[in-house]
């Protein structure tokens, strides 16, 4: 309110503007509170003194931390899920890169909808993935080679639906890439490769970083299409998900919002990353 | 300092019968489809030459920068650079360097990366890298900014990262792409002089692209005046001036009054019947329609009528414009309106300057002053 000077939002619209405004600002305080709250009362409960948590708070700890410091199961899924992670990260940043230069440069025939077939799979729902590359893993390539569920199989799922964010991010960033840069480099005696590695990767990389950790942060969080193509492993949605069965202990509200404080710094340094060469982007620009 | 001393690889030009050209155009031409973007140009650039490509946009003139550039391929003829053809040799493998019309910097570089690193494509020493970085950013007045990035800094001297980074990798050739397009006025003439001293220091072949006469006018010497795909003429910028080959020069270089008429010959004398008006033409021109070109500033007025003196048209004073340093002066002849500028500080136009409107007077010319345009 203390910045609408403009006399576009002071217009008198309405005789009830006045009461609109407001009634919108509750409106928005309530869809947050039902946005965050949950995850309030998640790390709230994970300092709960109670094994049973519920309001009111009986007591606070960091009791259930160190239970979980102990906990050598809870800490092999962890293990598990950021081994995948960091496969899955490696492969779908190189892999999603090399895909995004094509799709933006016309280097093929039908980029619109290639483009397509590379960003589909986000709007696929997980469980389709999952049963799809299940039956394809242990049915389809069945008579050729005997595939066993494990964490290869796990990797090749993540790899589906995550290798379509890093192309849509590595290609916007590409979009707006100056060709004339390359002109320069070309000009100034850097052949191709060169050009590649002094000019265009480096003005990339923040987008391939931002791919990157996103890339992380949903492989962390897989739940669904992990349960259809894991083997005797668990990660660690999957183990937290068997705990729950047996009564939701606040070990499991610990370990929650430590992945959740881990997830947050790493998509925010992710899109600090993106606005930060998007600004620089733009004052090249003016 | 940098001094024009030639390079290692360049021959002096003292070693050769005839110097080669530093760049040769033969027959080139560049098609996008259809379109016709170069068509059959043939054109030498001797080196040392600050030789500007002059024309309308779309005339070419960027095309054939990028085919020296080497960015765009000919689709046929050849073109020569220090006497190699090079038709399908990379950019970077040219002996040539471009200062982009957005200057092209790299923004994740400081401006001493950026002018280093077209001498690290080369794999000079680190210690030459360094000198010669230094040595370029003092010839364009950049020694105290080496540490910033491009995007901290104004147009202007973004200008100068850019020539001194092509600059430094010391080609036989150096392109500029309307370089100066994107300054402000004042900024513009100030680079204008800038260049011009840059170009004497170090003795390169500039080959320099424009749509701005003046800019061509003042710091070629020689200029190429181009329009759909052909150049039209090319010369000094006093010939290009003084005698365009065509309405379409002398249309573009400066400003120009055109009489349309027919030269007849009376006696031993040409002269050039404009409507009912006869004037005076230079003795050796042939009989036949044609066009008389005549600058404003030969223009003269005097009162009286036509037949009085040296013959002229008679005229009437239609506008007055005082323009500081000069008088535009509009007068409307049988034959059109005409345009009369008179400079301020000379004895003779003074009083040419105080006109009322609507005053009747003759306008003439010296017959040396007036060119005849064959269509």
């Amino acid at each position: 309110m203390a910045r609408g000077t403009s006399p576009l939002e002071t217009m008198p619209v309405s005789r009830f503007a006045r009461q609109t405004r407001w009634s919108l600002i509750v409106l928005t305080g309530a869809m947050l509170a039902f946005l965050y709250l949950p995850i309030a009362f998640l790390i709230l409960f994970s300092f709960e003194d109670a094994a049973t948590p519920g309001l009111p708070i009986t007591g606070l700890t960091l009791h259930w931390y160190q239970v979980l410091a102990s906990d050598s199961a809870i800490q092999s899924a962890l293990l598990t899920s950021i081994e995948v992670a960091v496969v899955v990260t490696i492969i779908a940043s190189i892999v999603g890169t090399m895909v995004a230069f094509p799709l933006v440069r016309r280097g093929v025939r039908a980029p619109g909808l290639l483009r397509l077939g590379f960003t589909l799979p986000i709007m696929i729902p997980g469980f389709l993935i999952g049963i799809g590359l299940l039956i394809f893993f242990r049915q389809g390539l069945h008579p050729l080679i005997d595939v066993q569920l494990g964490l290869y199989t796990v990797v090749a799922g993540h790899l589906v639906f995550t290798i379509p964010f890093v192309v849509l991010i590595v290609a916007s960033r590409l979009q707006g890439f100056d060709r004339r840069l390359e002109w320069a480099a070309a000009d100034l005696g850097a052949g191709p490769w060169r050009t590649l590695r002094h000019i265009v990767l480096p003005l990339i990389a923040p987008a391939i970083l931002a791919g990157a950790l996103l890339c992380v942060t949903l492989s962390i969080d897989e739940f669904v299409i992990t349960f259809f193509l894991i083997g005797p492993q668990q990660t660690l949605p999957l183990y937290i998900y068997t705990q729950i069965k047996f009564g939701v202990t606040p070990e499991v509200n610990a370990i929650a919002t430590v992945i959740l404080l881990v997830s947050l710094l790493a998509v925010t340094l992710g899109s600090i990353l993106l606005t930060s060469s998007r600004r620089l982007r733009r004052r090249r620009a003016e | 300092m940098v001094t024009n001393q030639p390079w290692p690889g360049r021959p002096a030009d003292s070693d050769l019968a005839e110097p080669v050209p530093a760049i040769e155009l033969r027959h080139a031409t560049k098609r996008y489809g259809e379109a016709v973007a170069l068509d059959d140009v043939s054109m030498v650039i001797q080196p040392g030459e600050f030789f500007c490509l002059l024309g309308p946009s779309g005339c070419g003139k960027t095309t054939t920068l990028n085919l020296i550039g080497g960015f765009i391929p000919l689709t046929s003829g050849d073109l020569l650079i220090e006497g190699h053809t090079v038709n399908d040799l990379p950019p970077h493998k040219r002996n040539v360097n471009t200062v982009f019309q957005s200057y092209a910097l790299f923004p994740h570089m400081t401006v001493a990366e950026n002018v280093a690193f077209g001498l690290r494509m080369e794999k000079l020493s680190k210690a030459d890298i360094a000198q010669r970085t230094r040595e370029y950013l003092e010839l364009v007045g950049l020694s105290g900014l080496a540490g910033r990035l491009p995007a901290q800094m104004s147009g202007g001297q973004q200008q100068r990262v850019a020539l001194a980074r092509a600059l430094a990798k010391r080609p036989a050739v150096l392109l500029l792409d309307e370089p100066l397009g994107a300054l402000d006025l004042k900024l513009r003439k100030q680079m204008q002089t800038e260049l011009a001293r840059i170009h004497r220091q170090v003795g390169t072949t500039f080959v320099f692209v424009t749509h701005d006469q003046e800019e061509a006018l003042s710091m070629a010497t020689q200029i190429a005046i181009m329009s759909n795909g052909t150049v039209l003429q090319q010369g000094s910028p006093r010939e290009v001036y003084d005698r365009p080959a065509n309405r379409f020069v002398a249309d573009f270089v400066g400003d120009t009054n055109f009489l349309a008429g027919t030269v007849r010959r009376d006696g031993g004398q040409a002269v050039f019947d404009v409507g009912s008006a006869v004037v005076d033409v230079q003795g050796d021109a042939e009989a036949g329609p044609a066009t008389l070109m005549i600058r404003p500033e030969f223009l003269a007025l005097r009162q009286g009528d036509a037949t009085d003196g040296p013959r002229g048209l008679t005229a009437r004073v239609v506008n007055v414009a005082f323009l500081g340093n000069h008088t535009r002066i509009t007068v409307s002849t049988a034959a059109g309106e005409m345009v009369v500028v008179r400079p301020h500080g000379t004895r003779d136009s003074t009083a040419d300057t105080q006109r009322e409107l609507g005053e009747e007077v003759c306008v003439w010319w010296r017959t040396e002053n007036a060119a005849l345009i064959r269509e």
